[in-house]
């Protein structure tokens, strides 16, 4: 199986960004939220007395304290997102939480000398200036580290959601191509002139394939049950492109009964049809492999196409990227699409693991 | 009134036929398979009005109206689309005539009653710029001794500026276009690339640039006898470029 270039074919969507947007006010919303709540944490922590009351005071100064240091570092972090994110995950989070126990430092430092110069005495400890700053900055860089975390996972879970449900609606829109269906009136209303037979096959053919389209069960199908809707579809663009369209067949060795999302394939054939044998004067042949090997079912669809320096059409590409992401839902890893553009042919190879 | 079909549907061509042939005062004098034959047959044919599918291998409907709408004298294009809201909406802002699949015998008739005659290549280019994102041709028209002559923009292997004409070079001989070079340059980025003021070449025709005696460079293109040209001005560039290559 040929895989050469696949620059047409990046993966569909980024990695979530772990460094969100410090500067958004969700998040920094997010971000005050958090401080206030470490600061209760820490004031109601029990000491040695069992648990901790505080004063009024004390609850305004270390909120005050925190405010300061969560502003500051979410700043900071926000200011400094695009050198960060180029560095990379690892190294780049370890800065960042360095730079908020540095920001934290600083800030206590700061806090730590301004109480003193007022003699409000309110933050000031007995136990001096180098014990509250290394507490602070321990503390925030703990917390940032949290943080992070969190919003570095819930984006990751709404970038998730996002590609479900956007793959939910292309699914229900590769289904009811109107292009399709309008097609294959125009074609119908030409043949009930010319062969009336032909064009009652073709009605049949096409409320099968909108039956199945329209999902009355919209459950998994049957590899067999996808194959077949494949046949029914081929038969009524073989009407429409006549001698031009030449399917090769080679299927009989695949498991039928493999459960699989429905029209998993057909929107590739139809790929093929559309960007491939429609677009060429001469026409040509799609070729429809599937074998097994080992474990892993193999499908390749593959297809001349016009040898032009232009792109790929984007409507192709948003139908693979849709396919490849339903295969990662339905299989996980051992499920795996690939497109193979070459000079004058089309590729797509689908691997399904056995269950 | 002298009709010609365009689709590459055996059977959309077949409907409509039989649907014109029904009509008085109503002639088809042929019918084309792609973009490219409807073009030439709308000129050889001296079709008055054409019928055409936009969707079509070769040449998409689009651009070959944009090519029909220099011919004189003009013939009237309406196109013909199976579905696409977009499309029909492009369609209304620039003032083109559309029919929508299956097409009924009332608007065919109703169409072909009003068609318009003098639709500019600019209103049809705006309309496939805002359906395809993309105004780029796959051919060159140009005329030879009075005639339309199409030129596949992918068999060009360079342009030359020459008076107020482009000379176009392919592996059939040299035409000209009205186009500039300039214009050209800017349609086709990526397939074309300027050597010297008044020259541009196809990227992947390139086969070497060599020094010569009095210090000028030339390139060398696959498939062409002589040497081009290199000035000065475009040689770093073209340096990278061959490297890539």
């Amino acid at each position: 199986m040929p895989t050469g270039s696949k620059s047409a074919f990046s993966l569909p969507t980024d990695p979530a960004p772990w460094l969100p947007e410090f500067c958004a006010l969700p998040v920094l919303g997010a971000v005050l939220l958090m401080a206030q709540m470490v600061v209760l944490v820490v004031l109601l922590a029990p000491g040695p007395q069992g648990l901790a009351w505080f004063s009024l005071q004390q609850f305004a100064a270390g909120s005050f304290l925190a405010y300061l240091v969560a502003l500051s570092a979410a700043l900071l972090l926000c200011l400094l997102r695009t050198p960060l994110l180029r560095i990379g995950p690892v190294v780049g989070a370890m800065l960042a939480l360095l730079l908020v126990a540095l920001v934290a430092a600083g800030i206590s430092a700061l806090v730590f000398w301004l109480d003193f110069a007022l003699e409000t005495r309110v933050a000031v400890r007995h136990d001096g200036i180098g014990r509250m700053v290394l507490e602070t900055s321990l503390l925030s860089g703990l917390v940032a580290a949290g943080a992070l975390r969190y919003f570095y996972v819930r984006e990751q879970w709404s970038a998730q959601v996002e590609v479900q449900a956007r793959s939910q609606m292309d699914a229900l829109q590769a289904r009811i191509n109107p292009h399709f269906l309008f097609n294959s009136m125009n074609t119908i209303a030409s043949l009930i002139q010319i062969d009336p037979d032909l064009a009652e096959r073709a009605v049949e053919d096409l409320s099968d394939l909108f039956r199945a389209a329209l999902g009355t069960r919209p459950g998994p199908t049957s590899l067999g049950g996808e194959i077949e809707l494949i046949r029914r579809y081929l038969a009524i663009e073989q009407l429409r492109l006549g001698p031009r369209l030449k399917v090769d067949w080679d299927v009989d060795s695949l498991p039928q009964q493999l459960e699989i999302p429905p029209l998993l394939l057909q929107p590739l054939v139809e790929n093929a049809i559309l960007h491939g044998i429609q677009a060429l004067p001469e026409g040509g042949t799609v070729a429809i492999h599937g074998h097994v090997t080992g474990r892993i079912v193999q499908i390749v669809i593959r297809n001349p196409r016009p040898r032009v320096a232009f792109d790929e059409p984007t409507s192709n590409r948003h139908a693979v990227d849709n396919i490849r992401q339903r295969i990662a839902f339905h299989f996980g890893e051992r499920g795996a699409l690939e497109a193979d553009a070459g000079e004058g042919y089309y590729a797509c190879t689908v691997r399904l693991p056995l269950p | 009134m002298k009709v010609l079909i365009a689709d590459d549907e055996h059977l959309a061509r077949a409907r409509l036929r039989t649907l014109l042939e029904a009509l008085p005062d109503i002639e088809v004098v042929g019918e084309a398979s792609d973009g490219r034959d409807a073009v030439l047959k709308a000129q050889s044919l001296g079709a008055e009005t054409l019928l055409l599918d936009i969707r079509m291998p070769v040449m998409d409907g689009l651009e070959a109206a944009q090519h029909i709408a220099t011919l004189d004298p003009q013939p009237a294009v309406i196109f013909c689309t199976a579905y696409d809201q977009y499309a029909v909406s492009a369609f209304e802002a620039q003032a083109l005539d559309y029919l929508v699949k299956p097409i009924r015998r009332e608007r065919l008739i109703e169409a072909l009653s009003r068609a318009r005659r003098f639709v500019k290549p600019a209103q049809i280019e705006q309309t496939r710029e805002t359906l395809d994102g993309d105004r780029r041709r796959t051919h060159l028209c140009a005329r030879l001794r009075g005639n339309l002559h199409l030129v596949p923009v992918n068999e060009i292997s360079h342009l030359q500026a020459e008076d107020k004409y482009v000379v176009v070079n392919y592996p059939g001989g040299a035409v000209l276009v009205e186009d500039t070079l300039k214009s050209l340059e800017a349609e086709f980025p990526d397939l074309f690339v300027r050597i010297h003021r008044n020259c541009l070449v196809a990227r992947d025709r390139i086969r070497a640039l060599k020094r010569q005696p009095d210090g000028g460079v030339v390139a060398e293109l696959e498939r062409v006898e002589g040497e081009l040209e290199v000035s000065r001005r475009n040689l770093p560039g073209l340096r990278k470029l061959v490297k890539k290559l």
